[in-house]
């Protein structure tokens, strides 16, 4: 591998790894809290992505990421909101399984409604007028826009950060992740803290969905395929863990991209041998909290 | 544990013998649905001894009903030998790699299980997928070459059948032995199973072992039935057909995941026909059931029999929620 093969594939890794850590943060976040696994956390990417394609469409390409970002935060955090108040809400007293179930079956239902609303084509979004071109980076192309992701991630990592460690809902958030019974004892409503989490963690799939419409195809089949991914690195990482979405996402991301090019008959397994090897060795993840028994 | 006892037996043996005699009455169309309603019975019966019995949620189960279909498949690709082999081999070949994927799996807990067995099944999933001189990868192996006397689609079904009941029965048998009584005791309470001396790991790694070869051994049937093999069947979310059975069966009852198999595959042949929408369909029926009766069909039924019959109703079918012991549940019961 020359060193030119090196940066190409680094620098894909990295953009692979902003968008894995923005998708992957908000599963993380659900799951430390409130001890649920979102499988419909794909679903809401997926919506995020098809939201920023009508949009895009209707404001036009040249500034019309930043309205579609915006919109597809808040239908991402609307359908959150219905599905945390409306199912999630009556499951917390029952068994895993049956949350996992019905988060599926809202895979199922939205990937159909998906299908209705915008129908079974590929959807292409074109690129923002500021962000078409690239850069040299030691003699390499980096479009702009990889350049965007990479550091768009890292912002909101960095706003992440601040909300869990320098506000108040930081606070109960990191209280809820110990301790939901003290946090309840102290006078926190945390059936409101459960339903604003929901929808922060959705409003970031549905983020993630926008900023990877201009930079991939938008189509079916893409919640399943970002699931698989954001599993794999918050199992890495640790679930519950915004710190190990952001190392999980960088492993899963750079073994991904470099997999393909040493292995490229078998790059899909060198993600989930390392996700086994990891948990083999500490079965909660790089940064993960043991779960409470 | 309760035996074998006479009235229910009659019942089973009824049921066999209508569902031996299907061919007289069904038409051949109608005899590759139930073809696939036999095999998929099986194949959630096995994986319910996971669920319902020891209360262990994983995602391997596709996985494993994989390695069965291509224990058959690679046989006869590599050996040419007759696929047939293939339903006595799948049982090993699916222990094998149930014990070697759940020794991994079992060293976490709950949640922790459940993604590492996603992760692991996916491991074999690529496997299968990207293997080419091996496996034929993505394009999957088709064509499969069965004996003369399966070209007939009811010799078919009978083989299907008589193997499935044979299979079912064993089921059965474990899920009643006194092993089985243990499984029950570890879904109850793991602490307190372990009290009174169950070895709890080594308990839920024999059943993963044997749920698996029962899922290898489904998966040869559908090799042979449906002369096929490819990697989808061992995708993670091929799991959602087996767990959709036993939901809707119910899966605190042994006969749930056969009353699941006959309604989803009914449901999925007259939906799918008449809906673009079948995953809208399923997904609603799904969340009903989680919603409003996580007993599934048999629960329901047990429900409206122990109000008529004046029975005390069933305390497992009733409670899906954690059990006692779960120090989750003391965090609930300030939420609300």
């Amino acid at each position: 591998m020359t060193p030119q093969d090196f940066v190409t594939q680094l620098l894909a890794g990295l953009t692979r790894a902003g968008l894995l850590f923005i998708v992957s943060a908000g599963l993380s976040l659900v799951f430390g809290a409130m001890r649920v696994i979102n499988l419909a956390h794909g679903s809401l990417y997926m919506l995020g992505a098809f939201t920023a394609s009508t949009v895009v469409a209707t404001v036009g390409a040249d500034i019309g990421l930043l309205p579609a970002l915006v919109v597809a935060a808040a239908v991402a955090a609307g359908v959150g909101l219905a599905i945390e108040t409306g199912i999630l809400r009556r499951l917390y007293q029952k068994e895993h399984l049956l949350q996992l179930l019905a988060t599926y079956a809202i895979v199922l239902i939205v990937a159909d409604v998906v299908r209705y609303v915008w129908g079974v084509e590929n959807r292409s979004v074109a690129r923002p007028v500021g962000l078409r071109s690239s850069i040299n980076v030691i003699g390499d192309p980096l479009p702009l826009y990889n350049l965007f992701i990479i550091v768009f991630a890292l912002a909101i990592g960095g706003g992440l950060w601040f909300v869990v460690n320098r506000t108040g809902l930081g606070r109960d958030i990191r209280a809820a992740i110990t301790d939901p019974e003290m946090l309840a004892g102290v006078g926190v409503n945390v059936s409101w803290l459960f339903t604003t989490v929901f929808m922060l963690g959705a409003a970031l799939a549905g983020m993630a969905g926008a900023i990877v419409a201009p930079a991939s195809a938008v189509g079916l089949g893409m919640d399943i395929d970002i699931l698989v991914e954001a599993f794999a690195v918050t199992i890495i990482g640790g679930l519950g863990s915004i710190a190990g979405s952001l190392v999980g996402a960088a492993i899963v991301g750079i073994a991904d991209s470099f997999g393909i090019l040493l292995f490229p008959r078998l790059s899909l397994a060198v993600i989930f041998l390392a996700m086994a090897v990891v948990l083999a060795i500490r079965p909660s993840g790089l940064f993960g909290i043991p779960e409470r028994v | 544990m309760r035996g074998l006892r006479p009235r229910p037996l009659i019942g089973w043996a009824g049921l066999v013998l209508v569902a031996a005699t299907a061919p007289l009455f069904l038409k051949e169309i109608e005899l590759f649905t139930a073809t696939r309603i036999v095999i998929l019975a099986l194949w959630a019966t096995s994986l319910n001894l996971l669920l319902g019995q020891t209360g262990l949620v994983s995602f391997a189960h596709a996985a494993y009903f994989g390695v069965g279909a291509y224990t058959s498949a690679l046989l006869w690709l590599h050996l040419g030998w007759s696929p047939l082999i293939g339903i006595p081999l799948s049982i090993p070949m699916g222990a094998v790699v149930a014990f070697v994927t759940g020794a991994f799996a079992l060293r976490a807990a709950r949640l922790y299980f459940s993604l590492l067995t996603l992760a692991l099944s996916q491991l074999l999933f690529v496997g299968a997928f990207q293997w080419y001189s091996f496996t034929r990868g993505d394009n999957g192996i088709h064509g499969i070459e069965v004996p003369e006397f399966l070209y007939s689609i009811a010799n078919s079904y009978w083989l299907v059948l008589a193997i499935s009941v044979l299979g079912l029965v064993a089921l059965r048998l474990i899920a009643r032995s006194p092993f089985g009584a243990a499984l029950l005791a570890i879904r109850e309470n793991r602490q307190r199973a372990s009290f009174i001396g169950i070895n709890v790991k080594r308990y839920e790694l024999a059943v993963f072992t044997i749920a698996g070869a029962f899922a290898a051994l489904a998966g040869s049937l559908f090799a042979i039935s449906n002369q096929e093999a490819f990697p989808n069947l061992l995708f993670w979310t091929a799991n959602a057909t087996p767990i959709f059975v036993i939901l809707i069966g119910g899966m605190f009852r042994f006969g749930g995941p056969l009353i699941g198999a006959v309604v989803l595959v009914v449901l999925e042949e007259t939906v799918t026909r008449e809906t673009l929408y079948s995953n809208l369909v399923l997904g609603v029926i799904l969340l009903a059931i989680v919603l409003l009766a996580p007993g599934g069909i048999e629960g329901i039924a047990e429900r409206i029999l122990g109000r008529v019959r004046g029975r005390r109703e069933p305390p497992v079918g009733e409670t899906a929620g954690p059990t006692p012991g779960d120090a989750q549940q003391g965090k609930r019961e300030v939420r609300t």
